[in-house]
């Protein structure tokens, strides 16, 4: 069963002196089946962040619909938007967005306990998690103390210890080196085998290419999908590779 | 390039971050115009000649003191909202080929140019307000004008050094952050982290424990002369204790409550009291000082409220009745001579001496050591004002032909009239004298207008006879010579109509008197007080003290409400990204409201509550020290107090409404979109 539909999404923005209208989101149409791995991507200015947005119900979209487990997320009303993502959506964000006010032990906790959860059931939670992505030892640290994969490894804590439907991930990789990179990739891969179903925006080909699933978006539109099969992660690299140079270079669509 | 390139290019800085630069002018002109207001009160020479006046002065100078440390606390933390904004525009120029030097220039001529606009607009707009105040005190008062107003020039230059000084700083503080910095970590230093403060739990408890002896010291007072001296080293240690309170003990108490986990994760707290605690660090002496001014101006509004407003009660006090006399003499000849003038120049004047009080009296000081009084000071080793008394001796038939009765005592025998009733001994002994036995106590006399002022306990003690009271003379003569005090007659009455009839007899009374001193050179002195003759200098001295109370309450409020306001502002942008963080991992619009509102609350009424509980445990000594101005009304007093703290507690919400919708304003505002 699809746990996310996406039909005919279209977003047009208006610019504030109603002037000029820019049509981010043409005519965008796709499934999330559970326990996948979707990368999404696509040029600066496809559309990615947007179709993002609207999926994480920070953004309404001009027309069209988002179906979450069969629940249109564009009829949900913006007073419960907020908490309708915090008990169904689950981020990390290329910035981190960590709180610098906040140890990363409180800032995993943040979702719990806006969701008003007991405290020693978030301490249930943590500890595993903590300990299958390696934060153990700095929970107790504070985000400027540590490096930035170790603040992407706390967001990652953050966006799956509420057990979210879906892990919406907007270029998780772009602010890291390649080593703390490869380290994430390979425990979103972790998370994925653990059942997570999982949505990420990318425009790194190495990032994608860990996915079951790469969706390109160009011009507001899915241009094309690539599932992996048997591939291995070197042959999906290949393969994602030449069709953003047939993207880019203008090739017809296979 | 020239001069003017950086004169444009600070200017257009200015004017581009007006948002945040108009609140910090409005601040710092708010402060310069604070200061020079109180400081030209604390030295003001009419006030200093005022009842009180120096005791008010004393406080102002204090004032001063707080409101510069005040100053510098508070125009650092604000300005390093505008440095921060600014670093990236600068990181920009730097990037764009403007070295570090051209960019120093920059700030200097933005600092110079906050500067002039500050203390121009500060002075203007405290020597506009005092010229208003100036109108406003010869309007209420007439003619008779207490406080003049003038330009001062020791609190110009005053103020516009301090004020010189404070941009000076901030400016080095500026180059330096300028000067330490990387282009690129210029562009970027408005998202840096910052370390979480940590809680120094030696001040801490340090604070509380001063603050405890200091409100020990407060209520234990007994003695109003002593209160004078106690209430200033209760004051100071009153502020030194705020301060550590408001800088350690907060962040303390937030780090306490993060322990207390069941506490701490809940929606409501979570948020609130982790960003208390880095709020706390970087605002803990700006509130302290809040939290002082509060008490100050609370304290001078209330009392010279207080003051004001029982003027009547103080004068009925201090005068029982319209005119009274003192013939310092017990001869028989004179006291009737004086009697009978009082008669005639009633008569003269149509109106008859309406309730006419007559008495002989002895007054003699004494310390009371639990058995006896001791006349000879030289004798007493340890000294407690609550301990003297003034005693007052008078003949029972005074006693009778006032009050109507027709009580005898035998020798030795006394009734005693003790006003303050703190006198629990079972006869009265001076020193070399035999027991005088208390045989009754009565709680009715009418007791003479300037023992109302004394801050000394005062005791009538009735005797048998005259020959009791001068026996008494002869004793107190032999052991204070030339100071012993006149056996003296006291006559007063009332005098029925408006109060020229009173202005009449008073004058012709005074003329009846020296006619009589020029006849006989022996002659003894006679006072004559009329209360009309004193209202007018009540008036004009308490409502002097209460204009000035009403003046820095006005100028603390506004000084305040601009304060607080651009804090709230500054906070706003700086926890915009915090709170659309927060939003996006699920904090509805409510939560994010709720938030909010307990934390400028807690921000907002933190002082004010302080103050309310020092001013709460302050009462007993100002009301020792309004004994002195003859004020006794106690209810009065709470009355007066409690609704100056009300009303100031009523600005202070309107200011957190307004606040706190600008606040919520700001942080939404970008979390939207």
């Amino acid at each position: 069963m699809a746990i996310l539909e996406v039909n005919n999404l279209k977003k047009i923005y208006t610019t504030r002196f109603g002037g000029n209208k820019v049509q981010a989101l043409s005519d965008v149409t796709f499934d999330v089946e559970e326990g996948e791995y979707v990368a999404i991507m696509g040029e600066s200015g496809s559309g990615k962040t947007t179709l993002l947005n609207i999926l994480a119900a920070l953004d309404r979209p001009t027309s069209g619909t988002v179906y979450l487990e069969g629940k249109n997320l564009v009829a949900v009303p913006e007073s419960k938007m907020a908490e309708f993502r915090r008990r169904h959506l689950g981020f990390v964000f290329q910035e981190f967005n960590l709180l610098d006010t906040f140890s990363l032990q409180d800032n995993i906790f943040l979702p719990l306990v806006l969701a008003g959860k007991p405290f020693h059931e978030m301490q249930k939670r943590l500890v595993p998690i903590a300990k299958s992505l390696g934060i153990s030892d700095i929970l107790q640290k504070y985000p400027y103390e540590v490096s930035g994969g170790q603040k992407q490894r706390a967001a990652v804590a953050r966006a799956i210890i509420t057990n979210p439907k879906l892990i919406l991930a907007d270029e998780p990789t772009g602010a890291l080196d390649s080593r703390a990179s490869d380290e994430l990739l390979r425990l979103f891969e972790a998370i994925h085998k653990s059942g997570q179903t999982i949505l990420m925006v990318t425009h790194s080909i190495k990032a994608a290419s860990t996915a079951s699933r790469v969706l390109f978006i160009k011009d507001g539109e899915v241009y094309h999908q690539m599932y992996r099969g048997d591939l291995t992660s070197e042959e999906m690299y290949q393969k994602i590779s030449d069709t953003l140079t047939m993207l880019t270079t203008g090739g017809e669509r296979s | 390039m020239s001069n003017v390139f950086y004169f444009k290019l600070a200017f257009s800085g200015i004017v581009k971050n007006r948002k945040l630069y108009i609140p910090f002018s409005l601040t710092s002109i708010g402060m310069v115009m604070m200061y020079y207001i109180v400081m030209y009160l604390s030295h003001e020479e009419t006030i200093g000649q005022m009842r009180g006046g120096e005791d008010v002065q004393g406080m102002l100078s204090l004032g001063t003191g707080v409101i510069s440390v005040f100053a510098v606390i508070f125009l650092f933390y604000t300005h390093s909202f505008l440095i921060r904004r600014r670093k990236k525009e600068f990181g920009l120029y730097n990037v764009l080929g403007m070295d570090k030097g051209n960019l120093m220039r920059t700030t200097l001529y933005e600092t110079v140019m906050l500067l002039l606009v500050s203390v121009i607009g500060g002075l203007a707009c405290g020597i506009l307000f005092s010229k208003i105040v100036e109108l406003l005190v010869a309007w209420l008062l007439g003619a008779d004008q207490t406080l003049t107003f003038a330009v001062d020039w020791t609190g110009v230059g005053n103020a516009a050094l301090l004020f010189s000084g404070i941009f000076l700083l901030l400016l080095l503080n500026t180059m330096r952050q300028v000067q330490m910095a990387k282009p690129v970590e210029l562009l970027r230093s408005e998202n840096q982290g910052e370390k979480p403060p940590k809680a120094n739990w030696v001040f801490a408890v340090l604070g509380i424990v001063i603050l405890v002896c200091a409100y020990v010291l407060a209520v234990s007072v007994e003695d109003p002369l002593e209160a004078l001296t106690v209430f200033f080293v209760a004051v100071l240690m009153v502020i030194v204790a705020t301060y550590l309170l408001f800088i350690s003990g907060s962040v303390a108490c937030c780090r306490l409550l993060q322990k207390r986990k069941k506490f701490y994760y809940k929606t409501n707290h979570f948020v609130a009291v982790s960003s208390m605690a880095y709020r706390m660090k970087r605002n803990g002496a700006g509130l302290a000082s809040i939290c002082i001014l509060s008490i100050m101006v609370l304290v001078c509004v209330s009392t010279t409220t207080c003051l004001f407003a029982g003027e009547e009660d103080i004068l009925a006090n201090r005068y029982p009745r319209d005119i009274a006399v003192r013939t310092e003499s017990a001869d028989e000849q004179y006291v009737n001579a004086v009697s009978a003038m009082i008669s005639q120049t009633g008569q003269e004047n149509g109106v008859s001496g309406d309730n006419r009080i007559h008495y002989r009296y002895l007054s003699v000081s004494g310390y009371y050591n639990g058995a006896n009084f001791i006349l000879d000071p030289d004798k007493v080793q340890t000294f407690d004002y609550s301990d003297v008394y003034v005693i007052n001796f008078i003949p029972i038939e005074d006693y009778n032909e006032q009050m109507g009765t027709q009580i005898s005592l035998e020798q030795d025998e006394v009734m005693l009239y003790d006003p303050s009733g703190e006198f629990t001994g079972e006869q009265i002994t001076l020193e070399g004298m035999e027991p005088l036995v208390i045989r009754e106590r009565t709680d009715e006399f009418l007791r003479k207008g300037e023992d109302a002022v004394n801050i000394l306990n005062s005791l009538y003690v009735f005797v048998t006879d005259m020959q009791v009271v001068e026996r008494i003379d002869v004793v107190q003569r032999q052991i204070y010579g030339e100071n012993a005090s006149d056996v003296c007659a006291y006559d007063a009455f009332d005098v029925p109509g408006s109060a020229e009839k009173q202005n009449e007899v008073g004058e012709s009374l005074m003329d009846a008197v020296s006619a009589a001193a020029e006849a006989d050179p022996a002659f003894p002195d006679v006072a004559i007080e009329v209360a009309e003759w004193e209202r007018e200098s009540f008036y004009g001295t308490f409502g002097g003290l209460f204009l000035l109370g009403i003046l820095l309450a006005v100028v603390f409020v506004c000084a305040v409400a601009l304060i607080m306001y651009y804090k709230q502002v500054c906070e706003g942008y700086e926890d915009q990204s915090r709170f659309a963080i927060m939003k996006k991992v699920g904090m509805t619009e409510r939560e994010i409201k709720r938030s909010i509102n307990s934390q400028v609350l807690m921000v907002f009424f933190l002082p004010l509550l302080l103050a309310c509980v020092h001013l709460g445990f302050a009462f007993p000594l100002i009301r020792k020290i309004l004994l002195a101005f003859a004020m006794s009304n106690v209810g009065l007093l709470i009355g007066v107090t409690v609704l100056c703290a009300l009303l100031f507690a009523v600005f202070y919400v309107i200011m957190y409404v307004l606040t706190s919708r600008a606040y919520y304003r700001i942080v939404n505002g970008q979390s939207a979109d």
